[in-house]
């Protein structure tokens, strides 16, 4: 008790009492005091009187005397003067004046010392149980120098138990212990471990009521009160109301930058925290300390730390986090020896100007008491001490902040940032705002889903606050950020989620989330035209193609399907019958939607096998054939029916099955290849083919050219190059030439086609048609070329075989019931076709583009007007938007292609910021959590009677949904 | 003079608990009663739960223990279902349903407990408990305290008499808010649109 008298209040009353009394000592004996409160006793109030408070006016003086030098040869001497203090006239008699002694006559027969707030507890359990004068008391008020001559009186009544009632320590119950042992009296003295009474922990009204029933051994109940019934199932899982930093604490700021900066699941990173508000940082959401322990421990912890793990190779940065006044009182000494021993520690200092935890007290730093005291800056006293990386954030400046924090991150050695803003409490603080101004969310952009309208399609974006977190990040930091709508998939593949998945590192997703959508995310990573990229003028976009097709090729990725198996096993079941005609990518698509859906979907396929033209025409070194099989193939583990070697017109009509099924959904594609009169006219038919039966007949390996052949290619689509590239491919010493009537810039093959074929040896003569053609020996033929545009003789050329490839059209007969265009293709409103139940998909409808992406978003949306028909639904096709720009922009020329490798995929994603409103954002509560922000039905709002207008969570949401307004 | 009786304030850092309290205090020392308060506020600026437990007549603390309170104001009701271990059958509460969602709620880790079936369940097993469903839209949030303290004044066994309350306000309120509290005093005292569930 460092030998000082230790006065131990029970209640208010005793408190000032007890206070005058210790300063009216003090400046008697000339001893400090210690008048000894504790949280209860402090947090209580009661009826007082300050009665008459004497204000004594003393000169200070200084006399010289060798009692104030205290060197070893006099401490002694010095100690026995300080024990004699204890043993002063005035000690005594305060001693005896605090120690109330109550005796209830013979009747009682057990005694309780009892000292600070257990008096309290006591005496209400007593007076209220109306058993007061079945114990006798002593109550302590003094307990150092301990009043043995008051306890030894109170003991000598030889009670048959005494009982000691003191929060923590059993110093009062040792001291009894000691006091009756010198005096020879063996009455039981219980306390500690009695009735559960720990050394730990608060006392309360229920634990001395327990004790003081164990004691007397009686029930006792407060007050005889009846306890209300069944309150456990109201009291289990009530949700914890933590306290949270307010609304608009800079310190939040600073945490969340450090979220930012510090990515704390990908990093052992270990943050030493330290007392003060901003120990708050420790619980949710904001969770970035490790450690609070003693004021200023910060710093020498994390020195600590760093030297351990130092000593056993690895060295990684330890972060300290400070307050302002904290550093000022007990981090400084500690830096001063972390800087000595090089530790590798970044320091946060969170300046916010005051001591605000206990209400707001001036600091060497920030003083309030100008100019009195002197205020001391921290850079300078910091570049003193050597310093080198010092950097002053202002946190609610998160891009800057989030530079410097990296700095210091970088740094080897001790770096220190200092996060500078005022408290809200601070006139400062409040000098800022404009209060004229609110903060308003926009509810159509915070937790809305800009890719769907039925909001209860699958989606597969994982809700979680790390992934939001990149999200966030990346609107702070990329250089380019791009509005989801300017990248939309006509099959409505959530390209926002796919991307944001992969910059969160999280592949497996985004093969998921392409999944949800369509089928084939292998084969579009290969053959999409992208027009997701192009649909944007931007000149830097999102690499979704080259994306796509790196995480679907990661195999864990690629061959688990079970998540969308489990969708039609989970779906309820319509009991509706759908046939599809044609196994290409429009009848697939719309048979892996409507299976989903609950339908009942069965395939007729000519060939054998499906795909249609990504099987037959397209090329296997432009795909992989194998992985595309595996997609198609899933529709059977979905519980699609298919037959194969099944032909419209040959093995059944659409009559017949409008009649057997629910609906019928034509996409057989456009099979029959147009001709060229020139070529028909002149060309023997062993020498000249259409490019889908020369592509067919590529994949299937039974080709019959021989080798060394000059071959020329007519036309300028993807197929032409397809079949030029595979004629080189047959045998290298053809000589492939491809002549289309448009120039480089207007042909509509793929730019990455074109350029593989010249590579590959390939010759395009652009702007020409065959003007005439004459046949030569050795079954050679001249061919005439004249230029497309002035009419005007280009070449003479020799060539042995001769592909066409100038489109497609359909075969009439067969679909002679359908109303068809000036193309024969099929009309539609929406993908009916006005006949019984007859939808359309596919290039064979009317109007819709010819590519892959093209038919799979028919096909989708095929389905979706199935479901129109066969259920009421009431949606629309929600890839509309850009199905209907691919169809309006058929001609578009291909950008040039970005490829993304693993190699420099973070470079290359990180730089993009590709936002819209999502569902399953939640980010401003997981990883702000501002209390001014509360969420109602699933939106955020702000609570105007809460927030201080400190702007920041307009920079948090990702979705731009937070905005300021007059 | 009434003795021995236990009153709780319980809510949210913010709510007025402490203001409340000051006023409930003042009341009963210009009645005449002994008064102890004991509060418990840790970080109660910052969102965290508040109590102040007022304990009126001899020997009687403000300490909370169980089935020891007699009179229970909830400025909250996630916080007011909180103290159910300190009620007893003879206990009367008043509490209204304005939510401050704790960041568990928010963050969607837990549910906010229905308040209705709460209140009904408190109506079976107390003596008088007068829940408000809706406060009046013109009485400013802040001022909810108040507003309960008005309304509590004609329940059986509230302990003070009006004109002491008045006066305490008076002794207690700042003169630039005085009007706006004690209108809402008042119209707490005339409110009617209650659920009773007893």
């Amino acid at each position: 008790m460092a030998s000082v008298p230790v006065f131990n209040p029970a209640a208010p009353a005793d408190a000032i009492e007890m206070t005058k009394q210790a300063f009216k000592l003090s400046a008697e004996i000339k001893l400090p005091m210690i008048v000894r409160t504790t949280t209860r006793v402090s947090h209580s109030r009661g009826i007082i009187s300050y009665k008459n408070i004497q204000d004594e006016n003393r000169s200070p003086r200084f006399e010289r005397m060798p009692e104030h030098i205290n060197i070893p040869a006099r401490t002694a001497a010095a100690h026995t003067r300080l024990l004699d203090k204890l043993k002063h006239k005035s000690v005594l008699e305060l001693l005896s004046m605090n120690s109330k002694i109550i005796l209830n006559g013979s009747k009682a027969k057990l005694g309780i010392i009892s000292s600070g707030v257990a008096t309290s507890y006591l005496n209400e359990i007593l007076y209220q149980n109306n058993i007061s004068e079945k114990v006798n008391l002593l109550d302590l008020g003094m307990i150092h120098p301990f009043p043995e001559k008051e306890v030894l009186s109170f003991l000598k009544n030889d009670f048959q138990k005494i009982l000691v009632l003191e929060e923590l320590d059993p110093f009062v119950e040792n001291a009894v212990r000691t006091l009756a042992q010198k005096n020879k009296i063996e009455n039981e003295i219980i306390g500690k471990g009695f009735s559960g009474l720990t050394t730990t922990g608060e006392f309360s009204i229920d634990i001395i009521t327990r004790t003081l029933g164990d004691f007397l051994q009686v029930t006792l109940n407060n007050r005889k009160n009846i306890p209300i019934e069944n309150s456990e199932s109201f009291l289990q899982s009530l949700p914890p109301r933590l306290p949270t930093l307010c609304a608009g604490c800079p310190h939040r700021a600073t945490f969340y930058l450090l979220k930012l900066a510090i990515p704390r699941e990908q990093s052992e990173l270990i943050l030493c925290g330290d007392i003060g508000c901003f120990g708050l940082g420790a619980l949710p959401p904001l969770k970035m300390i490790d450690t609070i322990n003693h004021m200023g421990m910060s710093i020498s912890m994390a020195q600590g730390i760093y030297e351990s793990f130092n000593s056993s190779q690895s060295s990684k940065k330890v972060v300290a986090l400070v307050g302002d006044g904290t550093f000022f009182h007990s981090g400084l000494s500690s830096l001063i020896n972390a800087v000595y021993t090089r530790a590798n520690i970044l320091v946060v200092i969170f300046d916010n100007r005051t001591i605000g935890m206990t209400g707001h007290q001036s600091h060497p730093g920030a003083s309030q008491h100008l100019p009195k005291y002197q205020e001391i800056d921290i850079p300078p006293l910091l570049k003193g001490l050597g310093i080198e990386v010092v950097e002053i954030i202002i946190p609610f400046n998160l891009r800057d902040g989030f530079e410097k924090l990296n700095k210091a991150m970088a740094h080897k050695g001790v770096s220190v940032v200092i996060a500078k803003g005022p408290c809200i409490f601070l006139p400062d603080f409040k000098e800022k705002i404009d209060e004229r101004m609110k903060i308003v969310v926009d509810e159509n952009l915070c937790n809305a889903c800009a890719n769907h309208e039925n909001i209860s399609l699958a989606c597969s974006r994982c809700y979680s606050p790390k992934n939001n977190l990149s999200r966030a990040k990346a609107k702070l930091f990329a250089e380019v950020s791009i509005p989801g709508e300017e990248q939309l998939c006509p099959a409505n593949i959530c390209n926002h989620g796919f991307f944001n998945s992969i910059l969160e590192g999280d592949y497996k997703s985004a093969v998921e989330i392409v999944r949800d959508k369509m089928l084939f995310a292998q084969t579009c990573g290969d053959i999409c035209h992208r027009p997701c990229e192009l649909f944007s003028t931007r000149e830097k976009v999102v690499p979704i193609k080259a994306l796509k097709k790196l995480v679907s090729f990661m195999d864990e990725n690629f061959y688990d399907f079970s998540l969308p198996i489990s969708r039609v096993k989970n779906a309820v079941n319509k009991n509706k019958s759908v046939a599809i005609i044609g196994a290409g990518p429009a009848g697939l698509s719309a048979a892996y939607d409507l299976v989903q859906a609950g339908y009942d979907v069965t395939v007729f396929e000519k060939e054998k096998k499906a795909g249609g033209m990504i099987t037959y025409a397209i090329p296997d070194f432009r795909m992989d054939k194998a992985g595309f099989d595996f997609e198609a193939m899933q529709l059977k583990e979905m519980g699609v029916t298919f037959h194969f070697n099944s032909s419209l017109g040959k093995d059944f009509t659409i009559e017949k099955l409008s009649g057997e099924f629910d609906s019928v959904i034509l996409a057989i594609g456009l099979s029959k290849s147009k001709t060229l009169d020139v070529i028909e006219n002149n060309i023997p038919v062993e020498k000249r083919t259409d490019a889908l039966s020369f592509l067919k007949s590529f994949y299937l390996k039974e080709n019959k050219i021989k080798n060394g052949a000059n071959i020329l290619v007519i036309g300028g689509g993807n197929s032409a190059i397809d079949a030029a590239r595979a004629a080189k491919k047959l045998n290298s010493k053809n000589k492939i030439i491809v002549s289309c009537i448009e120039t480089e810039n207007t042909m509509p093959a793929f730019a990455e086609e074109v350029k593989p074929a010249a590579e590959e040896g390939i010759d395009i003569i652009h702007d020409s048609y065959i003007e005439s053609i004459s046949a030569v020996k050795e079954g050679k033929f001249n061919i005439v070329l004249h230029s497309f545009s002035n009419k005007k003789h280009l070449q003479n050329l020799k060539f042995d075989y001769f592909i066409t490839a100038i489109g497609q059209t359909t075969e009439p007969l067969i679909i002679e019931i359908l109303p068809k265009d000036e193309n024969t293709r099929v009309r539609s409103t929406n993908g009916f076709t006005g006949y019984k139940n007859v939808f359309v998909a596919g290039d064979i409808k009317s109007g819709n583009n010819m590519s892959v992406i093209g038919a799979i978003a028919s096909g989708k949306k095929a389905a979706v007007s199935v479901r129109q028909h066969l259920e009421n639904y009431p949606f629309e096709y929600e890839g509309a938007k850009a199905l209907e720009w691919l169809n309006e922009n058929s001609t578009v020329h291909v950008r040039q292609v970005n490829t993304v490798t693993t190699n420099n995929l973070r470079e290359e994603i990180e730089q993009f910021n590709l936002y819209q409103a999502c569902m399953k954002c939640n980010h401003c509560i997981d990883n702000f959590g501002c209390p001014a922000m509360i969420k109602i039905n699933g939106k955020v709002e702000i609570d105007e009677s809460r927030c201080t207008l400190c702007g920041l969570c307009i920079d948090v949401c990702p979705n731009n949904a937070i905005r300021w307004e007059q | 003079m009434i003795t021995n009786k236990k009153i709780l304030i319980a809510g949210v850092g913010g709510q007025g608990i402490v203001y409340l309290t000051n006023i409930i205090v003042e009341t009963a020392m210009l009645s005449d009663i002994p008064v102890s308060v004991s509060e418990i506020h840790g970080l109660s600026q910052r969102g965290g739960i508040v109590t102040a437990g007022i304990g009126l007549g001899k020997y009687c603390t403000g300490f909370t223990g169980k089935a020891n309170i007699d009179f229970l104001f909830g400025l909250e009701p996630l916080e007011t279902q909180r103290c159910l271990p300190w009620l007893h059958k003879n206990s009367s509460v008043i509490f209204g349903d304005y939510r401050i969602s704790p960041y568990a709620v928010n963050a969607q880790t837990a549910a906010y407990p229905d308040v209705i079936s709460f209140a009904e369940y408190l109506g079976e097993q107390c003596k008088e408990v007068v829940f408000i469903k809706n406060f009046p839209e013109n009485i400013d949030p802040i001022l909810y305290n108040i507003f309960l303290l008005g309304r509590a004044t004609r329940m059986k066994d509230f302990p003070f008499s009006v004109k002491k309350i008045e006066e305490a306000i008076q002794n207690t309120v700042t003169e630039y808010q005085l009007e706006k509290t004690y209108s809402a005093f008042r119209e707490g005292m005339e409110f009617n649109s209650v659920i009773q569930p007893v």
